[in-house]
């Protein structure tokens, strides 16, 4: 017969957490794969994940800090997975429609499609650092990456976006 | 506009499904636990492993040993044998050379 976990208090702060990380464990993974249902799917994987090693974690941060590298690593295994089919570079990506201004809900939705259409690599330090706001040291630490890589991917991101929607805006300044 | 405060707006955090939670728990409820017992049943069983392995190479490396030294007093045996003999001749022919 398969073993249960056993402690229902530490089920109970399993809960806890669950609940507290889900929107962030779930947004990095929508942010970065652009498809609800396998953004869920995978959310409910790290937190299995999570399950299993919460012994070897120590502090909030720790479960954090792990939550975030486990997630953006997993994500970023679904994107080269996903790489055998054909996808829509940023250069080949359509122009935004209609965007007017600040604050405006059309452009949300379009600069997630633009950062949908960033190399893999480059989109999650974009979604770390405008969704998490993070530093590029903190970046680099979670993907693993010199932090010199961060901070190069991420102005040659902001140059393709900023080029991307200045198009579509015309002659306002980004 | 702001392009880093337009993301920092577009890619807020987003709550998932309403069930997110109970869906989770549900899935850590029907999946075995990884508990210390059978972490350490594991380990234990890996170091089992390898202790029957050293103790069977260093076996078989005696068993080789013990074999070969056979081999080489067999040798020995069987030239010493053959020495005899061609000794023996030797005696014989120059006893008749003598006589």
């Amino acid at each position: 017969m398969p073993e249960r976990a056993p402690a229902k208090a530490m089920d109970l702060d399993f809960a806890g957490l669950v609940r507290q990380h889900q929107a962030m464990v779930f947004s990095i993974a929508w942010h970065v794969l652009r498809d609800r249902a396998v953004a869920e799917e995978l959310a409910q994987d790290v937190f299995l994940s999570l399950h299993q090693h919460l012994a070897e974690l120590e502090s909030p941060e720790h479960v954090l800090f792990w939550l975030r590298r486990v997630t953006s690593n997993r994500a970023l295994d679904v994107l080269r997975r996903r790489q055998r089919r054909p996808m829509v570079s940023l250069e080949n990506a359509p122009e935004p429609v209609a965007l007017s201004s600040s604050g405006d809900p059309m452009l949300g939705g379009a600069l997630r499609r633009l950062v949908g259409a960033l190399p893999e690599k480059a989109r999650a330090i974009v979604v770390l650092r405008y969704q998490e706001d993070l530093d590029p040291a903190e970046i680099a630490r979670i993907l693993g990456i010199p932090v010199g890589t961060v901070k190069s991917q991420l102005q040659r991101a902001l140059a393709l976006l900023r080029e991307k929607l200045s198009r579509s805006l015309g002659e306002i300044a980004l | 506009m702001n392009l880093e405060d337009e993301l920092r707006s577009a890619l807020r955090r987003h709550e998932p499904s309403p069930d997110f939670t109970a869906r989770v728990l549900a899935r850590v409820a029907a999946t075995p636990a990884r508990t210390p017992a059978r972490y350490w049943m594991r380990w234990a069983t890996a170091v089992a492993a390898a202790l029957v392995l050293a103790v069977g190479a260093v076996g078989y490396r005696q068993y080789e040993g013990e074999r070969a030294k056979s081999q080489v007093l067999l040798a020995m045996r069987i030239t010493a044998s053959k020495l005899n003999k061609a000794q023996k001749k030797v005696q014989m022919i120059s006893h008749r050379g003598n006589s």
